[in-house]
């Protein structure tokens, strides 16, 4: 891991006993300060900050991911993969990434799992509260500001979430990207995760106001696939979710072992005299020969 | 008679001699001034009927809402002290959002007018939360969960009664009366709305019409009727 190995000495009985106490409860007295809210003892460290910017990246799963949501002409398509990495190791191709917040709201999955999965179910309560005090759908306007002031209200104390809020609402579609840090974005078109870059190449290649639903879908799920083949950590299978007038509908659930086979865009390069002419024929000769023993060893 | 009870009847938490709660008693005779509510409960559903009596003809009738939803299987109607009934609704309308998010299942109709309950009789508790008097509102709590339908009845003392059909209200003698001559266990949903309308006029000063009624059914979801389904019913009396 980038950055210096984690302090651990605390833990060890000789170190605390021949540390001065004084130091420890002074240190121990600084946390209890500012973390009354929590009712779990914190650790004993000299730096607590940055124990825990570390520490986060030994638990945080899902920080692998691609997701992606644009709004269009017929609606909004959210598109997202299904892996979960926790460092190098693939612990899940089967994670439900699109959160089904009520009938018109999505939100997406990026960041730490159980963070999103919590506080979504926990803005699917406000917003069925505020539904049942005003006797109308909540907007998607005001959906996104109330997660936005959750998280931002627990900034610095280490979620980790990267989400895009999708839904339709009295004035049509919306959309807006919510993160832990705070942050609130209106947009037309969005990507979070690892795999984002590789997602947004193909998606604002592709996208166009006037899509038919059945175009949009496609994208979606095209820049879905593009991204977990260049991208180690996401993977597992696309799905494609379709906003509409009427509320959300699930439109397709695909592998993408089974999608690599229509969309995998380097074809095979038969007549090499085309590209390079005959002196090229020869060196991809050599080059290939080359590559063949390589493999063998 | 009188002279005994007002040297018990000042503190919500003392019992008379008699072993009687005089503040209780009286929240739950304020009831007995509110407009009438009736519920009917059958095998197909549950029927919610309240009068809505607008005192001026300059109020808007509209602004007087005696039914609520309390979640998608659960719906109440009320009597007596309406702003009272408001703090009731949106504590079990959390409630049921809460046992949502624990258990991912809809809360039991018997665990809502459980917690209810429990927030009537914080007259009776101490802290923060303490209710300076007892409510003065009696609910008519009808649901659908697991075990079927559920019409609950429950009033300022905290008590929860489950009934088959309950009148509320000031005209709540007569109708009780009128209900258990007429309630049959093979109740349509249909025939359960025309009873409930039919009770609720012989017990109403007014002509029933869309604006001084409303009606709500959970059959198996809550839904609140619109005037012309009102109408429609009015026209099958």
């Amino acid at each position: 891991m980038n950055g210096p190995t984690l302090d651990f000495s605390f833990l060890d009985a000789t170190a605390r006993g021949s540390m001065a106490s004084k130091h420890v409860d002074e240190s121990l007295d600084a946390i209890d300060g500012n973390m009354h809210e929590c009712n779990f003892k914190a650790p004993a460290v000299e730096d607590f900050e940055g124990f825990q910017r570390e520490v986060i990246n030994y638990v945080k799963p899902n920080h692998g991911t691609t997701t992606l949501a644009f709004i269009f002409e017929h609606g909004i398509v959210v598109a997202v993969d299904s892996r979960a990495s926790q460092g190098p190791y693939i612990s899940s191709q089967t994670v439900k990434k699109v959160i089904e917040i009520n009938p018109f709201l999505l939100g997406t999955m990026a960041g730490g799992a159980a963070d999103c999965q919590f506080w979504q179910r926990n803005l699917g309560i406000q917003c069925r509260l505020h539904e049942l005090e005003n006797g109308k759908r909540i907007t998607v306007r005001a959906a996104s500001k109330l997660l936005a002031n959750t998280l931002y209200s627990y900034k610095g104390k280490g979620l980790s979430m990267g989400t895009m809020v999708a839904g339709w609402d009295l004035n049509g579609p919306g959309l807006y990207y919510v993160d832990s840090e705070g942050t609130r974005l209106k947009g037309q078109r969005f990507s979070v995760g690892s795999g984002s870059l590789f997602a947004y190449g193909v998606l604002d290649q592709g996208y166009k106001w006037d899509l038919t639903v059945e175009e949009a879908c496609e994208l979606g799920r095209r820049a879905i696939y593009h991204a977990t083949f260049r991208d180690a950590f996401s993977g597992g299978t696309v799905s494609v979710y379709h906003v509409g007038a009427n509320g959300w509908t699930k439109v397709t659930g695909d592998d993408v072992g089974e999608l690599h086979f229509s969309y995998y865009p380097a074809t095979p390069v038969d007549d090499v005299d085309a590209h390079c002419g005959g002196e090229g024929k020869k060196e991809a000769e050599a080059r290939a020969a080359t590559e063949a023993s390589a493999m063998e060893t | 008679m009188f002279q005994t009870r007002s040297e018990y009847d000042r503190g919500v938490n003392t019992f008379s001699p008699e072993g009687r709660l005089f503040q209780v008693e009286y929240a739950i005779e304020a009831i007995k001034l509110g407009s009438t509510a009736i519920a009917i409960k059958t095998r197909e559903g549950v029927v919610l009927a309240v009068e809505k009596r607008a005192t001026s003809p300059l109020m808007d009738a509209s602004s007087l809402e005696k039914i609520a939803e309390i979640d998608a299987h659960v719906g109440c109607a009320v009597s007596g002290l309406t702003a009272d009934a408001w703090t009731m609704v949106e504590h079990g309308r959390a409630e049921c959002q809460n046992h949502y998010f624990t258990y991912n299942e809809p809360m039991p109709v018997l665990s809502c007018t459980t917690s209810l309950c429990e927030l009537a009789m914080s007259f009776a508790g101490e802290g923060e939360k303490r209710m300076s008097r007892p409510f003065g509102v009696a609910l008519l709590v009808a649901g659908k969960d697991e075990d079927g339908y559920h019409l609950v009845h429950t009033d300022p003392s905290g008590t929860a009664v489950q009934y088959k059909a309950k009148a509320i209200g000031s005209g709540s003698e007569g109708a009780q009366t009128a209900l258990q001559e007429e309630y049959r266990d093979d109740l349509t949903l249909k025939e359960a709305e025309t009873l409930a309308l039919k009770t609720l006029k012989a017990v109403m000063e007014e002509k029933v019409n869309t604006t001084n009624v409303d009606m709500a059914r959970v059959a198996p979801a809550y839904v609140k009727y619109s005037d012309a389904a009102i109408q429609e019913i009015i026209d099958r009396l």
